[in-house]
């Protein structure tokens, strides 16, 4: 019986591996990863759900350049691909604080700005940022805030404030991102101070605030709090607009996004090409192509995060730019800020982090 | 006695529970009508054809084969030859050999990974499906040897003496009658190491370059963005196809019965 059974599963085994080396067998849905002389490619390495296949099919049809992307989770494996030195990506999405990471690790290579005459639709508040002064590496693709998402039913009237989140009465309903500058930003904030702060008062100040939060806070979690949130574990969730936005988006009635009026952290991922980047041509066709209006429009569109492109607004479904949660208001905005390097701060910060997070 | 038995059985339901109903629950939600993910609407295959029709999807199920059968195919091969050379010859250094050989299994997978990833840097062989068909086969070398090596210890030598001595080649001997002998060996653990490959995560993530996103690798990916019942879907197939394999590979490591036919 174990003889025959055996044969059998190495039968089809042999017909499997027969199977996939055919080119007649099996989905043909993938363009092939090598191309042949001459073909002209790019390789993307980006997040889930950050372009639609829709673009990148037109893109194809356009330039003939075939688009091979593979998708990451996380900052961190950008940083491991490009450091080993032989990941053949032309393109790569990373976060701010990432950008400046690679930059400085010498890891990627200077955007060629004579190449890219649509850069002029970007909107200048978004360019220059300290994590690439002058652009020198990075352009801007999409944009958000850190505010909170809450449950509507279990709120006071309609939140417009931190204040929420340091309120006795929803103690074990917080949940907070497990992040030391996230946190820090929304002390600093509450308490009318820019998140970049580097005095050691202001920041003692920030750190006893939010010592005296932790017993209201349920749990610090960077994860999946979104689904927390819609879960109805927890009445506040301190987090990205992004996610936020997805689970409101199924149950509007129930969730929404709150980016408070004293002002909150405003993040970027942006396109960056790694040093050893190869299909050099087929890079700059694909950042003027989404540099196009209604290109990007579409990529807005597709995957409800705003983008710096000026022009593209009047593209834009009208329900994704009037969405405060996507497109906050100018004047929510102006108090909103980038996290930037604060130094020897940073120390002090580490500390007061440790302290809080092991009370 | 009759109180401590039903002790037992409540206990025994309950570590079952514990070790189960998350994948239970999983399973369930793959077949559930809304794309909320806590509560129950109703049955519903729509899952199962979203996912049949997602391209992106599919093809990194076929990535994940492909690296599966090569992977198979090669360290069933050399993991089969370790395994033979351990188990018939004493040599120099043979507790060396076999100690490094077990080491991938021990070893974190992470430390595997970040190693692998080096060392392909160091030999300029650039991130692709080939390297993680490597990566796959090195730590699935030490598997099939392990299994092999196993069948192994109850073999009888005479037979392959009396294939000699009766004229056969040795490599006729080896087709004829040793690799009969030990194919139930081999082709559990062939199935372990198909097994493994399609499940590998964290060394596929370090190797893995452009269009080698394997299917473990994309769900990762999807759970960022929120666990979808598309996702529980593929996740329910991935385990259906792991558990039948498994039981499979278990069948056939069973001690051979009075007269195998094999």
């Amino acid at each position: 019986m174990t003889g025959r059974a055996a044969r059998v599963v190495l039968g089809a085994a042999a017909a499997l591996v027969i199977c996939l080396g055919a080119p007649s067998c099996g989905d043909r849905a993938d363009s092939p990863p090598y191309p042949g002389p001459g073909e002209k490619r790019l390789n993307l390495y980006i997040w889930s759900e950050y372009l639609p296949q829709e673009v990148i099919d037109e893109f194809t049809r356009r330039t003939g350049i075939a688009v091979h992307y593979d998708l990451y989770d996380s900052n961190e494996s950008v940083l491991e691909k490009l450091q080993s030195g032989v990941a053949d990506y032309d393109l790569v999405v990373p976060s701010d604080y990432m950008v400046r990471i690679l930059a400085y690790l010498k890891l990627l290579r200077p955007i060629d700005r004579a190449r890219l005459p649509a850069f002029a639709n970007l909107d200048p508040r978004f360019l220059n940022q300290d994590f690439d002064p002058g652009n020198r590496y990075s352009m801007p693709y999409v944009w958000g805030t850190t505010g909170y998402g809450y449950d509507r039913r279990r709120a006071r009237g309609t939140p417009d404030s931190w204040a929420p989140l340091f309120d006795p009465a929803n103690r074990g309903q917080i949940l907070m991102l497990d992040d030391m500058r996230e946190c820090f930003a929304v002390a600093l904030k509450h308490l009318g101070h820019s998140l970049n702060s580097t005095d050691p008062k202001v920041l003692r100040e920030a750190a006893d605030l939010l010592k005296k939060q932790k017993p209201l806070v349920k749990t610090y979690n960077s994860g999946d709090y979104e689904n927390i949130l819609a879960a109805g574990d927890v009445w506040f969730a301190h987090g990205y607009n992004g996610q936020i936005a997805k689970v409101a988006a199924r149950e509007p009635e129930k969730l929404g996004y709150v980016l408070p009026r004293e002002g909150a952290t405003i993040w970027m991922d942006s396109v960056c090409l790694p040093r050893g980047a190869r299909n050099v041509e087929s890079i700059y066709a694909f950042l003027n192509y989404v540099l196009d209006p209604e290109v990007d429009a579409r990529i807005v569109n597709g995957i409800s995060y705003a983008s710096a492109n000026v022009p593209a607004r009047k593209f834009i479904k009208p329900e994704i730019l009037n969405d405060p949660a996507v497109y906050p208001p100018d004047s929510a905005l102006e108090k909103c800020e980038f996290i930037k390097d604060i130094g020897d701060a940073t120390e002090l910060m580490d500390e007061y982090w440790t302290e809080i997070k092991a009370q | 006695m009759r109180r401590r038995g039903a002790l037992l059985r409540l206990h025994t339901a309950l570590v079952f529970a514990f070790l189960y109903a998350p994948i239970a629950i999983l399973v369930l939600f793959s077949f559930n009508e809304t794309s909320q993910t806590a509560v129950w609407r109703g049955f519903t295959f729509e899952w199962y054809r979203k996912l049949l029709s997602d391209e992106i999807i599919l093809g990194t199920v076929r990535n994940s084969l492909i690296v599966g059968a090569a992977a198979t195919v090669i360290a069933t091969v050399l993991g089969t030859l370790a395994a033979l050379a351990m188990g018939r010859y004493r040599f120099r250094g043979e507790g060396l050999t076999r100690n490094l050989l077990y080491l991938p299994i021990i070893i974190p997978e992470i430390v595997v990974g970040a190693a692998l990833v080096t060392f392909f840097g160091v030999a300029g062989l650039r991130l692709s499906l080939v390297t993680v068909v490597i990566a796959h086969v090195v730590f699935s070398i030490s598997y099939v040897a392990i299994v092999v090596r196993a069948r192994l210890s109850g073999f009888d030598r005479s037979l392959e003496e009396a294939a000699l001595d009766l004229g056969a080649r040795p490599v006729q001997t080896f087709f004829r009658v040793t690799l009969p002998l030990i194919l139930p060996g081999v082709v559990a653990g062939a199935l372990l190491v198909f097994t493994i490959s399609i499940d590998d995560y964290v060394i596929t993530s370090f190797v893995a370059g452009v269009g080698a996103t394997t299917l473990p690798l994309q769900i990762y990916s999807m759970l960022k963005v929120g666990v979808t019942p598309e996702v529980n879907a593929v996740s329910t197939l991935l385990l259906a196809t792991t558990v039948v394999l498994i039981l499979f590979a278990q069948r056939l490591q069973q001690p051979p019965p009075e007269r195998s036919e094999g």
